[in-house]
């Protein structure tokens, strides 16, 4: 487990074990070695067998060639990235399955008749997901062009620079659920309740982070950035449509929790094909899936619109 | 500054070997020496000054001697048609494996800046053409132009990674050449790291090397305004940046450094190879001779086929 040790002096973002340089802003980590106050000549010597110990190609560190063992030195520690909390299931499998009937029923005309009535649940599983929570402060400097102001050609461009943060923000580290997936029951989720272990669901499958503290801080960042263009082209960007939306963030006392997330995922037949659904176990409210679509219907409405073109054709051809 | 820089360098300092007591006279740009007598590798402390800090981190050799040597006969064998013949053919010489001091350099970079943005349209315009039966015709066509629109603003930016040379023997331009270092592998600068293996203090001052620094973030700011810049192309980026919140550490990186004598009447050219990637980085000698031929050989390719066209019409 991975735990904040510190804090950079620089940015203020918690430095945690392993780090030498703070991942954000580059400043060395504070070392506890004593610097020499006068000149010193000595001879580095195995703990073991007290033979000379010389830096070793093969083992990239400081060895013994007398008894082999190697000298510990302080690394960059990449490891895995662990979960550090749970939250819990607050919805229970019946209201899982009411859920599903309620979405199936309100997906509108389109859909087969007999959807809500025929469609059979196969699969009902509860899933804890990974993904990070983060709170940052960032200045944000952004160029971009926009229609607004633009002369004879469509776009003109714009720039301009504010102040940003970041509260209680989800990136999903899922591999089992999709991004749009996440998106539509993600913010189902209180963030607030973060237990120790996983309570509120037997059997359920727990998903693992399955990479490395450094890609981690890579992902994090592109969708820092991709958070913060969004809100550029919302609330600054002066205008309605925008391209080439540029961000350069400066970022500051960046706290990245990693959590999982409550999610029961159902599978269901309707006429021999099986379909998907995904809902928040926190709030039967956020659900997401797929779904068939009637043909017949869509056939019909097409048919229909056809017709009436034609007759208002002939209306005008006759007039 | 720069006096008591290279007074600190010039000098050398007299040690005794911890294992057999011999007296060693040892440059006092080194860090470590091995005893000629007894073969005991020493690491020398010395208390830290403004131009000679205490290592922060430092780099470990990934390639051994062997490869090294291998990237370096690879390396000239490769080495463009222009370079001389008898730099092609010449055998390196390997000098040493050095831990060689280089600063890393982090900042805050805020820049302003102003630019000519082209942002670009479309028109139909008409124009008067002759058609295949020679009659005067009038016809449309939509041409794409740009539209030039000035636009000013601020960008700011952390700088990190930037690494400069802190050795007077290496230049940062040869140092630039075998860079990146992967920096995912730095280590805690511990004496036990460096001990059997040549490792150098800073020959430079501290001024110089915060210079080249500054000089490496301003060149990254400039590219990332490059693509900072909105719209289908841009012009005349003026800016200017102000770099603050900086942090500089010494590092020692891994170079197996290579001498090749190609001439006697030449000095022998510097090639470095990065003891942690195997990049070969090097300044090859171009012989005047195979230029001069070259340009020969195409002026009078060229001017044969003028006179061929010319004698045609």
């Amino acid at each position: 487990m991975t735990t904040a040790t510190q804090n950079c002096e620089r940015c203020e973002s918690p430095l945690e074990t392993g780090d030498l340089r703070c991942s954000i802003c580059g400043q060395i980590s504070p070392a506890d070695r004593l610097l020499a106050d006068k000149l010193t000549v000595q001879i580095l010597r195995c703990k073991g067998c007290g033979a000379a110990t010389a830096y070793d190609i093969e083992h990239q560190a400081p060895s013994c060639t007398f008894c082999d063992s190697v000298v510990e030195i302080e690394t960059v520690d990449d490891p895995m990235e662990q979960s550090a909390g749970y939250l819990p299931f607050t919805t229970g499998q019946d209201e899982a399955r009411k859920a599903m009937r309620h979405w199936l029923s309100s997906l509108g005309w389109f859909r087969p008749s007999d959807l809500t009535t025929t469609a059979r649940l196969e699969q009902l599983k509860p899933l804890w997901w990974v993904g990070w929570v983060f709170d940052a402060e960032s200045q944000v400097s952004w160029a971009a062009d926009s229609n607004a102001g633009s002369r004879r050609s469509a776009w003109a461009p714009h720039s301009g620079q504010v102040n940003m943060t970041f509260d209680d923000i989800l990136v999903s580290a899922s591999r089992g659920l999709s991004e749009s997936e996440v998106s539509a029951i993600g913010p189902g989720c209180d963030l607030r309740s973060i237990l120790d272990q996983p309570e509120g669901a037997q059997n359920a499958t727990i998903e693992q982070f399955d990479l490395q503290r450094s890609q981690a801080r890579q992902q994090i960042i592109a969708a820092i950035q991709n958070i913060a263009a969004r809100r550029v082209e919302q609330n600054e960007i002066p205008g309605s449509h925008f391209r080439k939306t540029q961000v350069s963030i400066v970022l500051r006392k960046l706290i990245t929790r990693r959590i999982s997330l409550p999610a029961w995922v159902l599978a269901y037949r309707y006429k021999g094909r099986l379909y998907r659904m995904v809902i928040s176990g926190q709030n039967t409210s956020y659900v997401t899936g797929t779904a068939p679509y009637s043909i017949v219907k869509i056939i019909l409405v097409a048919m229909c619109v056809v017709a009436a073109f034609l007759v208002v054709f002939a209306v005008v051809a006759a007039s | 500054m720069a006096d008591a820089a290279s007074e600190e360098i010039a000098s050398q300092v007299e040690i005794s070997c911890q294992a057999c007591g011999s007296t060693l006279l040892l440059d006092s740009n080194l860090r470590t020496t091995v005893c000629p007598y007894c073969a005991s590798p020493s690491v020398i402390e010395r208390p830290p000054s403004a131009n000679r800090p205490a290592p922060s981190f430092v780099v470990g050799f990934v390639v051994d001697h062997d490869r090294a040597a291998e990237a370096v006969q690879n390396w000239i064998s490769s080495t463009s048609i222009f370079a001389r013949s008898d730099f092609k053919q010449a055998a390196p010489e390997l000098t040493r494996g050095v831990y060689l001091p280089a600063y890393l350099y982090g900042a805050v970079a805020d820049s302003s800046y102003f630019a000519k943005i082209g942002e670009n349209y479309t028109e139909t315009e008409t124009y008067t053409t002759t058609d295949s039966k020679g009659n005067t015709v009038t016809r449309t066509r939509t041409v794409t132009k740009t539209e030039y629109r000035s636009l000013g603003g601020e960008h700011s930016t952390y700088i990190v990674d930037v690494v400069v040379t802190a050795s007077a023997g290496v230049t940062n331009v040869a140092l630039e050449a075998i860079e990146p270092f992967d920096l995912r592998a730095l280590r805690r600068y511990e004496p036990s790291f460096i001990s059997g293996w040549p490792a150098e203090d800073p020959s430079r001052s501290k001024d110089d090397c915060f210079q080249l620094s500054h000089d490496e973030s301003v060149a990254k700011v400039e590219q990332m305004l490059h693509d900072f810049m909105p719209g289908d192309s841009h012009s005349g980026l003026r800016f200017e940046t102000n770099l603050t919140q900086e942090v500089i550490d010494l590092v020692l990186l891994p170079v197996w450094s290579f001498a090749v004598r190609y001439a006697e009447d030449r000095p022998p050219v510097q090639i470095l190879v990065n003891g942690q990637t195997g990049r070969v980085g090097g300044k090859v000698p171009i012989s005047a001779i195979k230029v001069t031929t070259a340009v020969v050989i195409g002026l009078t390719v060229v001017g044969g086929f003028v006179l061929a066209l010319a004698s045609s019409h």
